[in-house]
């Protein structure tokens, strides 16, 4: 019996759910067959069969990014190995191939499972009601099961070397796809922050009063792995980009702390941050607002503040 | 041909009418500093393809202020089709996050700051003086219409305050409405969301009339403008529809205009106030002023107030400068760069070495508070509600 591997790549790169879904399968202990296929995929496969016990290699420009391609080519080798499982991401690319290859071949599909077991049948648990709940199934009896994983839940750091063979096998695919093209990448803008996605948001108002200070809170945010984000007025000033705003006319953050430093808390701000889980505020003025919303404050100047915070942290990280 | 909820443009707004002649974006408070370019939108609208419409952002930088309207000499009004090309982008889900948010809340809370319904009477809790609530079968002459901002905003409570306190000095019979107090929609509007306001209309109405509200006292000049005449507008339209408003003449004045005729019976004067040694500038707010023309009310409200030395804008009553604190942009930052209006505003008071801007608009109070601390005058000048002041003099 054997449980095959959907391998992901992008621009010559393997992604990290490859290694997730290598995780996976090897833990059904089987064998584990990598299924690698695109166009010049020949290098990646090295990197692969470190894991596995064969990764099949299919090597067609005709492949070339497309989904459709994918699937056909998947289609055949299933056909034609028989597996038990098939392990692919629970991604873009595998929502896209999985479900098509299960309709194409009458195969039973689980999605987005959080963790596999054989306990005689196949056993899955798949997170549902938003996170509140874990579901095992079993799935009926089948010749070959679809599964998609969740990211970061197999662990690629438990995978054991296999440095198994690689076997290149002609392309199943023999025409062009045409009812799907491939047009091209589009790379999200380099140097964007989301500071909505922030578990620690250290955050400026105008008590930092110089541009040339922005460093010293830079560094704050560093040492403490935040991301450093500012009120209004700081943008007013040009002194950080908008995309770092917090407020109504911003972006609204929920982070797990937000450390406010000569932020006097203006309602626009504060309603923009209040949802954060702990509020710690520094401010020379003890009447500033901000105090009204966190729950830990130090009525100070923040340029005394910040190198004492900076210094403390780094004492106690060693 | 745009349409708004099947009413094409041009049977709402005239826009074959308009000749391009670009008075509109000549005078216009945003286009200093953004390419919002009020003659290119009314060119789009008379196009009237809704793709047009998509690929202009800057449609959220107009503030609304409605100085293109005052000018149009066409009489047309840029400043609703500006509205009508928001509604279109609002039907078409292609509108910021942050004005959805703002929308959202009204719809949910009933505000557009997304503060829950159950607090929006905190501003009295800190209140020395009893006050009646009409929502809770208190009877009084006049509603005390405190308005989002002013319910909320903890700066903007202190007015709120304020108001009470005066009108409780001045032996005035009102009252207000607590938690049960509603949006007035008139951002919703300016938003572009006419289904929501339309919403607000019928609701408000209908409250008004179950509290047996028919004289209202705003504090916000935007309150006034909508009670005044989006209401009687939408009233219209919805009757059309075959929706019953109630019939009800309301009596709506912006606290300024209540005051001013106070002060011609007789029951607010000079003798009733200490001496207040300040120069104060006023700031025209735009719906009081340019949209509704009400310039004399304020000053006269300010004038009898002993000791004050009272100076003026160059830029003052219909030309006064726009905060840029409304039309949506207390949620939408807008594409403008340098300098905001309001700390053009205040380096202009500065220049007059006003001691204190004076508004009596909570917008206003807030954009202007804010560009006093950006330019720098937190130690030499003041922004306060002419409320405020009033209850700094009474004795």
């Amino acid at each position: 019996m054997a449980v095959f591997v959907f391998i992901e790549h992008r621009e010559g790169k393997l992604m990290d759910i490859s290694f997730e879904a290598l995780s996976a399968a090897q833990k059904l202990n089987d064998e584990v067959i990598a299924v690698l296929s695109g166009e010049n995929v020949g290098d990646l496969a090295e990197k692969v069969v470190k894991y596995a016990d064969k990764v099949i290699v299919v090597d067609d420009p005709k492949i070339d990014t497309n989904n459709e391609a994918y699937t056909r080519v998947l289609d055949e080798l299933i056909k034609k190995e028989m597996p038990k499982v098939v392990i692919m991401g629970h991604t873009s690319m595998g929502m896209d191939i999985a479900p098509a290859v299960a309709i194409d071949l009458g195969l039973p599909i689980a999605t987005d499972v959080v963790k596999i077991s054989k306990d005689g049948n196949i056993k899955v648990t798949r997170s549902i009601h938003n996170g509140k709940v874990l579901a095992d199934y079993y799935l009926k009896d089948a010749e070959t099961y679809i599964i998609t994983i969740r990211t970061g839940e197999f662990s690629a750091e438990e995978l054991s070397e296999k440095n198994g063979k690689i076997e290149r096998v002609d392309s199943p695919l023999k025409e062009e796809i045409t009812n799907k093209k491939f047009v091209g990448f589009v790379q999200p803008e380099v140097g964007g922050v989301d500071i909505t996605q922030a578990d620690i948001l250290v955050s400026v108002g105008r008590g930092i009063k110089d541009k040339e200070n922005i460093p010293l809170v830079e560094e704050l945010a560093k040492i403490m792995g935040g991301v450093l984000s500012c009120s209004r007025p700081i943008v007013d000033y040009g002194w950080l980009p908008k995309e770092r705003q917090v407020g109504t006319s911003g972006k609204t953050v929920k982070p797990k702390l937000y450390l406010a430093l000569g932020i006097s808390g203006a309602f626009q701000h504060v309603a923009g941050m209040k949802g954060a889980n702990m509020i710690v505020a520094v401010n020379k003025d003890p009447k500033a607002p901000i105090f009204s919303v966190a729950q830990y404050g130090i009525v100070d100047d923040v340029l005394k503040v910040i190198p004492a915070l900076t210094q403390k942290i780094k004492e106690i990280k060693g | 041909m745009m349409e708004v909820e099947e009413t094409n443009f041009d049977e709402l707004y005239e826009v074959y009418a308009c000749m391009q002649c670009g008075k509109c974006t000549g005078s216009c408070a945003v286009s200093l500093r953004s390419d919002f370019n009020i003659r290119e939108l009314m060119r789009i609208a008379i196009l009237g393809n809704n793709e047009d419409v998509k690929e202009h952002e800057e449609i959220w930088d107009c503030t609304s202020c409605g100085i293109c309207t005052v000018r149009c000499p066409r009489d047309l009004k840029p400043s609703e089709v500006i509205v009508g090309l928001r509604s279109i982008l609002v039907e078409e889900g292609e509108v910021p996050s942050t004005i959805r948010d703002a929308l959202e809340s009204i719809g949910n809370n009933n505000n557009p700051w997304g503060r829950p319904k159950s607090k929006r009477a905190d501003w009295m809790k800190d209140l020395d003086v009893e006050v009646k609530n009409l929502s809770e079968g208190d009877e009084a002459e006049y509603l005390l219409y405190i308005g989002c901002t002013a319910s909320y905003d903890t700066r903007i409570q202190k007015v709120s305050r304020a108001a009470v306190h005066v009108l409780t000095k001045l032996g005035v019979d009102f009252g207000v409405l607590g938690e049960e107090e509603p949006c007035c929609g008139s951002e919703a509007r300016m938003m572009g969301e006419s289904g929501l306001f339309e919403m607000l209309v019928e609701d408000n109405m209908n409250l008004f009339k179950d509290f047996g509200i028919s004289k209202i006292i705003t504090l916000s000049p935007h309150a006034y403008n909508t009670f005044t005449t989006d209401y009687k507008d939408y009233k219209k339209r919805l009757e059309e529809e075959g929706i019953e408003i109630p019939n009800l003449e309301l009596d709506v004045k912006h606290y300024t205009q209540f005051l001013a005729e106070l002060i011609e019976e007789g029951r607010l004067t000079s003798d009733m106030m200490n001496e207040f040694n300040k120069t104060v500038v006023y700031h025209d707010p735009c719906y009081l002023g340019k949209r509704n023309n009400i310039f004399k009310p304020p000053r006269k409200v300010l004038s009898i107030i002993p000791g004050i030395n009272l100076v003026e804008f160059e830029r003052r009553e219909d030309r006064s400068l726009c905060c840029e604190g409304a039309g949506g942009r207390m949620w939408s930052e807008g594409t403008g760069t340098g300098e905001r209006n309001a700390v053009i505003r205040v380096r202009d008071a500065n220049t007059l070495n006003a001691e204190i801007i004076t508004v009596a608009c909570p917008f206003c109070l807030s954009t202007l508070e804010d560009g006093r601390s950006t330019a720098g005058y937190e130690e030499s000048m003041e922004v306060k509600d002419i409320f405020e002041i009033l209850d700094e003099v009474l004795k």
